[in-house]
This record gives structure tokens, sequence and C-alpha cells, in this order.
């Protein structure tokens, strides 16, 4: 009989694009281990990139600061916290993109939403944003 | 993994025909927007993507692509993807850009 799996990962990542494929790299290795198939590991690395996007041009906008990562790997769920301490601009809302009217951002949380099995964000004007989502092993999801 | 960007025009089809390599995100979707400003100054035809290797897309490049079709769409020229990656597919279906690009094989 194996235990519960309940591990914690954390990672401080300096606000700067060319770390985002860092973060790839390490959440497909993560999800890898975990025992994640091809295809969910390819949501999960956009669904943390347009995070840490978000985080990189919404959140503090200080290269020589950080932002936080954390991954929370349970049995069969893959939890990812990214945190920033920016302006907490982005709302909970989900736009569904108009094709009539599309525009060069603003896809990303989006895109999250549609690939991750649950996303909860939290803006708060001044503080920051907190973008938590989960992914969860086999098809039931 | 950065991103390679090859182009040419194509005299036969009248196009742009570019190859991308590698991957399009934050970092690398400045390279790509340049790329495309160029080609359509130069010349205001449409633009062929073969995407045989392009491993990774997000928004960012997927916002730069759609900023290049509004440009081309003042011609009523078309943005054209081949080669496309399954993972790659899948973000054009949810996000509905399948309709607006023509994508083929």
């Amino acid at each position: 009989m194996s235990k519960a799996i309940n591990d914690h990962i954390k990672l401080s990542i300096p606000n700067k694009p060319e770390y985002v494929s860092v973060v790839r790299l390490t959440v497909a290795a993560i999800a890898n281990r975990m025992g994640f198939d091809i295809e969910k590991i390819e949501d999960i690395k956009v669904a943390i990139a347009e995070a840490c996007t978000n985080a990189i041009t919404h959140g503090k906008k200080d290269d020589q600061e950080n932002f936080d990562i954390e991954f929370i790997l349970k049995e069969k769920k893959l939890t990812m916290i990214v945190c920033d301490s920016g302006r907490g601009c982005i709302t909970d809302e989900i736009n569904i993109p108009d094709l009539n009217n599309l525009k060069e951002g603003g896809l990303g949380i989006f895109i999250i939403k549609s690939l991750m099995d649950e996303v909860e964000i939290a803006s708060d004007i001044g503080k920051g944003t907190i973008i938590r989502m989960s992914k969860y092993m086999g098809d039931d999801y | 993994m950065s991103l390679l960007i090859k182009n040419q025009f194509d005299e036969q089809q009248n196009q742009w025909h570019i190859e991308l390599e590698g991957e399009v995100d934050i970092y690398t979707s400045a390279q790509l927007k340049e790329a495309f400003i160029k080609l359509i100054e130069e010349k205001k035809e449409a633009i062929k993507i073969d995407a045989k290797n392009l491993e990774y897309i997000d928004s960012t490049g997927l916002g730069v692509l759609i900023g290049a079709l509004k440009r081309l769409k003042e011609y009523n020229k078309d943005i054209i993807i081949i080669n496309i990656k399954p993972s790659i597919k899948k973000l054009l279906n949810i996000t509905g850009l399948d309709k607006i690009f023509i994508i083929e094989g």
C-alpha cells in the first residue's frame, strides 16, 4: 500500500520572458513524473505559460523582482498556483473570443479556463493576482 | 529552444512561405511580429505558414498571428497554416481561430 501523495514544489521566477520556457519544462517534468498523458501535459504547459505571461505583463513589471509558482501534487491531481504582486487587474469573467472583433491580447485567461479542469482567479486591485488551476488524471474530467 | 523563422516568396503561387521551427511564446513572439511586419511591408500577399516544426505556441503567438491577419485583410489576403501539430490545432479550435485562418493538412 502506498501512502497518499501530497507533495509541494515551489518556484520563484524572475519577471522576465525568457524564463517562461523554463517553467514549461519544469511542469512537463512534474506532470510526466505523475503519469499524465502527453495531451494533458501539453494542456498543462500552455496553461502555466499563460499564467506566467500574465504575471509578467500585468504583474509588477519590474524585471529585478520575481513571481511565485507553487505546484501541489496529489494522487491524481496537479494544482498550480501562480502569484504576482502587481496591479491586480484581471477579472474572473470568461470572455469567449469574439471572432468579428479579434484583439491581439486577452486570449490567455480564456485558454487557461478551456484547458484546465478547475480554475480560480483572485485579483485584488493593488495587491496582485493569484491564478489557481488544477488538472486531473484520467478521463473522468 | 527558441524560434527559427525561414521565409521566402513563392513566385508561382504568389504568396509568402514561412517555416516556423521551435516555440512562440512571450519571449519569442516579438521576433515573429517583426518578421510578419517586414514581409507584409515588402509584399502584401497571402502568407502560408508551415508549422511542421512548430512545437509550441500560446496566446502571445496567436496574438501576433491575429495582428498579421488583420493587416493582410486590409488587402483581402489570408493566412494559411499547414502541417499543424494536434496540440496546436486544439488551441486554434478552442479559441475559434481555426475559423479565421485557413487550416490545411
